[in-house]
């Protein structure tokens, strides 16, 4: 299939290679990232040696009744307390601002590559798909970046650290908690497969249950109309009662790993203190030796328990990266080639279609045997049954998509060899939905030409005939046009739309029933102003009109995804019956 | 609980014998007790984490559905200002702090009743060290509150700011027609680092916070830790406490230290969820604008005579609509409603299943006023075709059966036929089992308009509204629908908005609106001829009508 998906190429299973490819994104952040490394070593260290100087306070000082060593052993504990708590908190600084940077440098990575992909790619993926690569997947990158990379150094540290303080302290006993120790990582690893098992579904129901809410939200004036307020309820209630099971099953795994960890710290601090007490009691250890295990045994348990929370943060985080350069290797089947060029000015604007085929699908072919020529400052229409493919027609013109056989051309290059620019800057084409973006309606207008000045807004709007409305609108220019344009008619939306094509000011002009909303006498005067401001362009004009037809200088009929007939409306009535079929209906409407 | 408090002291005891060996056998007792103690202490963790949990989440689950309840039965004015993202958010973000709180509460007041008896027992065992230990629990507890309060503004507007990202990057996805369109990929790539940049100087303000609380959390007990070395050391020295008791003085500290960091958290929380409650709960107490009547009227069966008396309306924002438009359309009759762009067509459509309810005036069904019916009764006898086609990303049979669920195989194929989308849809490999996409991404438009007109014609209404719901077809199909229907529109009443005269020419009467006002009301042919502006409209002068 020529578009299946490349993604999933990266598997969790190869952390190494996706940490490598990560690493390799960045770019200014070694030295940062050498600075977090160096901080929380340091702070890590220090920490190791408080229970050392613990166990200094009670064996010289305690146990011998010697005050000033108590107080000593505390001066000098306070003291690695506040290296610690410096070093601590730069290791915590330095680690996010490593983490952060990066993310933004990766956000803006994933989403231009994104912006790249072709118009086949986002026709196939759901748009929640997409949203959540930027949003919730980044977001567990971020949770990794700012809890899990810190904990996840600072105790892996730790857990080494205090097996060998506590193997230099007491070798027997330190084998004995190691007994322990080996049960709790046999046990976490247990917990890890149920909990990561249990996570990943929760994470899968949790999209389900918001895929499912955004529709019910966005189709809710459908559901209203057809009562179906009830039934909607009843689906979202079930699949958030899975997403609830998921919760309960992951909520199962933690109810009994805690529990079991908290039981192994208690026998782990009785098995040391069956030893440890009969080494003091025979003198082989000190009591200061003793509390000093003591304390470090808390520091192996914590960060076990740490760590294997931290390691569902990087299972996520490894599974973010996947998808996400899943994404970023997603081929993009429409890209400027190497020694593109631009068209050379000025723009002459004509457009050819020459043996073209395409299919959506490699089994079904949309568009066979397109040969079309049009000419400078031609304007041609293209008539022909819904689903013929007159938009795929309109959408291979724009190099949405390239054509499977076959060449589309501007001015005689061939768009593949043309920069993306230089084609933009040549065409526009205005969509069957004029989406509108929240914002206002001069954003929407000048969307084509930032920073086109309200004169000029108001000028295109004044040839359209439509200053006047807008000055109506309670804000005018400053109008909130709410989520698609909701604020506004249909036919307004196309007004809008198309004025901000006029803006463009491209060479080449492509309406694909640009107008089907707009009553007859607002389409006439739509008409007037595109002949006005688009004088001496190209346009290709997909209608569904007679009008529109027998305006142009050239209608070409298009059945089936192949040329039936191309010439002019006069041409065509007689030489081709099935135009002379579609002028009749057309006309026995009109009468 | 009680087991977590006894542990340490039981290790004292142990650490006491040690040093003192009078009596050896009690180690051995008491560290059974030990294991004992955390045997019953882990049962009781494990039953109270998965019973918070279950109430939590049930809790969730249940407000859940209640929101998305609602929302569905929110009028259309509301929608209309509402956003989408705004909705979810109620749904997810605000819900899952409320359910953090909720799972947090029963151990929370556990971890507080046990900092009262802990240090109850640490000043029973030695008043002066007690308080000095005691003094880490304000300190630690007052850093974490500390810590989650400077937090939660930032965490807050990191929220905000990541659904402002997931809006612009939702949106480059749905208009990436007209972004690519205009070649305007830069636009929307400067729109989403900006955004990133702005999360980025949140989350380090977040940073910078944690970077200054979080070590405390290790410091204070660590100065705890200090503390009982020199104060308890020179007791003991002093022979005021034994080493054991200085021992379980330590082991207390090291026990405390994670439930007071929750315990601080909790309450610097609180107010972050006591606002998300606060949002959740305006949003399930604001009452749908347009709800049942106190005391229903039942629609008797009847012609479907539609009554317009008087009708205005202005949208809440203040764009006036209608104004005072009275008109009566017969039982069975089919009515065509004409206007220039902007004239308020659909708005008057909208009126007659109550989607808005009319500012002044009334409009009435076979005599009664609408506001006086059963919601789900109006809407099932008013089918309505939107100008705008919604499909949802299921089957195409699922989109059709939308207009009525119990419709069978068959029903769902007439109407298909009917709208004239049968045959692409056996055309399709799944025919009617193809999965559309998102909005029926992988339809023409043409496609889609059709499924959504099968979709309002499949069900057996007294009234049939068709809102510019053949726009996209083209001239031959569109006629064939025209053919189908007549039959259809036979022994209902029919609303049908359009601007081709061909859809004009099969209705009994077209009302014409321009200026918010019924201009005239009549047979199409009457109009054509007395009202000159109707034809300017239709552009369907003289030269026009001769071609
Ligand atoms: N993204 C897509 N993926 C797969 N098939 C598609 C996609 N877009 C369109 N099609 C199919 O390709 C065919 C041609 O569609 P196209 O949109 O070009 O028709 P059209 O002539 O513009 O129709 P209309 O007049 O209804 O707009 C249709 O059968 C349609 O179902
Ligand atoms: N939700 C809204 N809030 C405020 N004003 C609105 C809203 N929806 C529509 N309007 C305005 O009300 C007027 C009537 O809109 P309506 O959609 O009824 O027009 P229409 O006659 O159906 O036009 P069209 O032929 O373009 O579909 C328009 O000027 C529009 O801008
Ligand atoms: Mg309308």
């Amino acid at each position: 299939m020529k578009y299946m998906s490349s993604a999933g190429d990266y598997r969790v299973e190869q952390p190494g290679r996706l940490i490598v490819r990560a690493a390799r994104i960045s770019h200014g952040l070694r030295w940062p990232f050498i600075g977090a490394l160096s901080a929380t070593v340091t702070a890590t260290l220090v920490r190791l040696l408080g229970p050392l100087v613990v166990r200094g306070g009670i064996d010289e000082g305690i146990t011998l009744g010697d005050k000033s060593a108590i107080l000593a052993a505390a001066g000098i504990y306070v003291g690695l307390l506040v290296v610690q708590y410096f070093a601590t908190a730069l290791s915590q600084w330095s680690v996010s601002y490593v983490g952060e940077r990066y993310l933004v440098q990766l956000r803006s990575r994933v989403f231009s590559r994104m912006l790249r992909l072709d118009m086949g790619f986002f026709s196939r993926s759901k748009s929640g798909v997409l949203v959540s690569r930027m949003t919730a997947d980044i977001e567990s990158l971020q949770e990794f970046a700012s809890d899990g990379a810190v904990m996840a150094l600072s105790n892996l540290l730790t857990v080494v650290g205090v097996a060998v303080a506590m193997g230099l302290v007491d070798l027997t006993m330190a084998l004995a908690v190691f007994g322990i120790v080996t049960v709790l990582l046999v046990v976490s690893v247990i917990f890890q497969r149920q909990a990561r098992k249990a996570y990943d579904r929760v994470r899968e129901q949790i999209g389900r249950v918001l895929a499912t809410l955004q529709e019910g939200i966005t189709g809710v004036r459908v559901v209203q109309a057809f009562t179906q307020e009830g039934s909607q309820a009843s689906t979202f209630g079930r699949i958030n009662e899975q997403h609830f099971d998921a919760n309960m099953a992951a909520a199962r795994a933690i109810s009994w790993y805690f529990p079991v960890v908290a039981f192994l710290r208690v026998v782990a601090v009785v098995s040391a203190l069956a030893i440890g007490t009969s080494r003091v009691i025979d003198g082989t250890m000190t009591i200061g030796t003793l509390v000093a295990f003591l304390l470090y045994l808390d520091w192996f348990f914590q960060p076990i328990i740490n760590l294997s929370n931290v390691y569902n943060l990087l299972q996520s985080a490894l599974a973010a990266l996947a998808k996400l350069f899943g994404l970023m290797d997603e081929k993009v089947e429409v890209d400027e080639r190497p020694g593109a060029y631009d068209l050379a000015e000025p723009v002459r604007g004509e457009v050819g279609f020459t043996s073209v085929e395409f299919s959506y699908d490699s089994d079904v072919a949309v568009l066979h045997d397109i040969d079309i020529a049009v000419a400078q400052g031609e304007r041609v229409a293209i008539v022909g049954e819904t689903g013929s493919g007159k938009s795929t027609l309109a959408k291979l013109a724009m190099r949405f998509y390239d054509p499977s056989s076959g060449r589309v051309t501007i001015d005689g290059v061939d768009l593949k060899d043309l920069t993306h620019r230089s084609r933009l800057e040549a065409m526009a084409l205005i969509p069957q939905d004029g989406f509108l973006f929240s914002g206002t309606l001069r954003e929407n207008l000048a969307y084509a030409k930032p920073g086109a000045s309200d004169d000029e807004l108001w000028e295109v709007l004044s040839v359209m005939g439509i200053a006047q409305w807008v000055r109506s609108l309670p804000d005018q220019l400053d109008t909130e046009v709410r989520e698609r344009g909701s604020r506004f008619s249909a036919g307004e939306r196309q007004l809008v739309a198309l004025a901000r094509a006029f803006l463009a000011d491209p060479s080449i002009i492509v309406l694909d029933e640009a107008t089907s909303n707009l009553d007859p006498e607002t389409e006439e005067k739509v008409e007037t102003a595109l002949a006005t401001l688009l004088a001496g362009r190209t346009s290709i004009v997909i209608a569904h009109r007679l009008r529109s037809a027998e305006r142009a200088d050239r209608v070409i009929l298009i059945d089936s995804g192949a040329i039936e007939a191309d010439g002019t409306h006069d041409e065509l009535i007689a030489g081709s019956r099935r135009y002379a079929e579609l002028v009749e209906v057309w006309q026995r409407g009109l009468a | 609980m009680a087991t977590i408090i006894t542990i340490p002291y039981m290790v004292g005891i142990v650490i006491d014998r040690a040093v003192d060996p009078s009596n050896p056998s009690i180690v051995w007792t008491v560290l059974g007790g030990m294991v004992l103690a955390g045997s019953i202490q882990a049962v009781g963790i494990s039953l109270r984490r998965y019973f918070g949990f279950k109430l939590s989440y049930r809790a969730e689950a249940d407000v859940r559905n209640r929101i998305f309840a609602h929302i569905q039965r929110m009028a259309f004015s509301f929608h209309d200002v509402t956003s989408t993202g705004e909705l979810m958010a109620r749904a997810s973000s605000d819900l899952s702090q409320l359910r953090l709180i909720l799972a947090m509460l029963p151990i929370t007041l556990a971890n507080i009743v046990m900092f009262l008896v802990v240090s109850l027992v640490l000043v029973v065992i030695d008043p002066v060290l007690g308080l000095v230990a005691s003094l880490m629990v304000p300190a630690l507890l007052f850093a974490s509150a500390r810590f989650a309060n400077r937090v939660v503004g930032y965490s807050f507007d990191l929220q905000q700011r990541l659904s402002e990202l997931s809006h612009v990057v939702e949106e480059t996805v749905s208009g990436i027609e007209v972004v690519k369109s205009y070649g305007q990929e830069a636009q929307q790539q400067g729109k989403l680092d900006h955004k990133a940049e702005i999360i980025y100087d949140s989350a380090m303000g977040m940073a910078k916070e944690r970077a200054i609380h979080r070590p405390l959390f290790e410091i204070i007990p660590a100065l705890g830790t200090v503390a009982v070395l020199a104060v308890g050391g020179i007791r003991v020295v002093d022979g005021a406490v034994t080493i054991g008791e200085f021992v379980a003085f330590t082991q207390y500290l090291a026990v405390m230290v994670l439930p007071l960091m929750i315990t601080g958290w909790f309450f610097a929380n609180l107010p972050r969820s006591a606002a998300a409650a606060s949002r959740i709960d305006r949003l399930l107490e604001t009452a749908p604008e347009i709800r049942d009547p106190r005391r229903p009227v039942d629609l008797k069966p009847g012609p479907g005579e539609i009554k317009m008396e008087n009708v205005s309306f202005t949208y809440p924002d203040g764009t006036e609509v209608l104004n005072g438009v009275s008109l009566t359309i017969p039982g069975g009759t089919s009515v065509g409603i004409v206007g220039g762009t902007g004239a308020g067509k659909s708005t008057l459509a909208h009126l007659i299943p109550r989607f808005y309810d009319v500012s002044d005036g009334a409009i009435l069904i076979d005599g009664v006023d609408v506001r006086d019916v059963r919601l789900d009764q109006l809407r099932s006898e008013v089918s309505v075709v939107f100008q705008e086609t919604f499909l949802f990303s299921s089957t195409i049979a699922d989109n059709i059966r939308v207009g009525d669920p119990m419709a069978s195989d068959e029903q769902v194929r007439a109407a298909a036929r009917l709208a004239r989308a049968h045959d692409f849809i056996c055309a399709m490999p799944e025919g009617y089992d193809t999965v559309v996409g998102e909005r029926g991404a992988t339809l023409s438009g043409g496609q889609r308009q059709r499924v959504s007109l099968a979709r309002g014609v499949v069900r057996d209404p007294r009234v049939l509204v068709l809102d510019d719901a053949t726009s996209s077809v083209d001239a031959v199909v569109e006629a064939e629908i025209q053919e189908a229907l007549r039959q259809v529109m036979s022994g209902r009443t029919t609303v049908i908005v359009a601007h081709r005269t061909s859809t004009l020419a099969i209705v009994d009467n077209v009302a014409f609106i321009e200026g918010g006002e019924l201009v005239a009301f009549g047979p199409h042919e009457s109009l054509l001829r007395d009202v000159p502006r109707y034809g300017e409209v239709l552009a369907a002068t003289e030269e026009g009508a001769g071609l």
